[in-house]
């Protein structure tokens, strides 16, 4: 399976970096740009963390154009199983990065973006893969070869 | 801008349907494009006025770990 096909969760992070254009992580943006050719999920944890981040204006501006991609976009608002986040608390993880992994199994999305090196860095035999940014954008060039 | 629309319209009725699966594809890629452009300046703006924009990447990781553990605390009390 390629990056193409798969789906993929970008962390707040890669959302947020992307509309800062982030001189320093220019491939936020680019990966942004590139969401029409990928299949992405979007988890409760990560929505919460939008809304935190953007105003009421920028959420809905954000939504009008997710929808222009609603068979490559699940929105999913469901909270994840309190079982698979203690999993990961077990492991090491922070509540919050265990909730973010919990959402991922619980529905089998196997690629995390994410520019937070540390995220789940301790966490051996994840049933997902961790890509920065531009290890992602890589992979999509590839893909598409 | 109606001629101008019209004119478009029959240059692209000519096109073989290959072609125009392809030329709506690639004006929905622009215009999504587009529509990001217009969002991210927004938010840019409003960050400026905040005097945000120029936090480093190490500053914006620190605070978005700080509001990913208030919102699971407050979603997944103990």
């Amino acid at each position: 399976m390629s990056i193409l096909n798969e789906w993929i969760v970008f962390d707040t992070n890669i959302w947020i970096f992307g509309f800062r254009q982030s001189p320093a992580i220019p491939a936020c943006a680019q990966l942004l740009e590139n969401l029409g050719r990928l299949r992405v999920v979007l988890p409760r944890q990560i929505l919460q963390e939008l809304h935190a981040n953007l105003s009421e204006d920028e959420i809905r501006g954000l939504f009008r154009l997710l929808t222009r991609f609603s068979e490559r976009l699940k929105i999913d608002w469901e909270k994840t199983k309190p079982e698979i986040i203690t999993k990961y608390q077990r492991l090491g993880c922070k509540l919050g990065d265990a909730v973010v992994a919990a959402h991922l199994e619980e529905l089998d999305v196997k690629i995390l973006v994410s520019e937070n090196r540390d995220f789940l860095e301790e966490v051996r035999d994840l049933p997902f893969r961790r890509l920065s940014a531009a290890q992602a954008l890589a992979e999509l060039e590839q893909s598409e070869k | 801008m109606n001629a101008k629309v019209d004119e478009l319209a029959a240059e692209i009725a000519a096109l073989d349907e290959t072609e125009q699966k392809t030329l709506f594809e690639r004006a929905a890629e622009l215009s999504f494009r587009h529509g990001l452009v217009e969002l991210s300046e927004s938010y840019r703006k409003r960050l400026a006025q905040q005097g945000e924009l120029d936090r480093t990447a190490e500053d914006i990781l620190a605070k978005l770990r700080q509001i990913r553990e208030e919102i699971a605390a407050r979603e997944y009390p103990e």
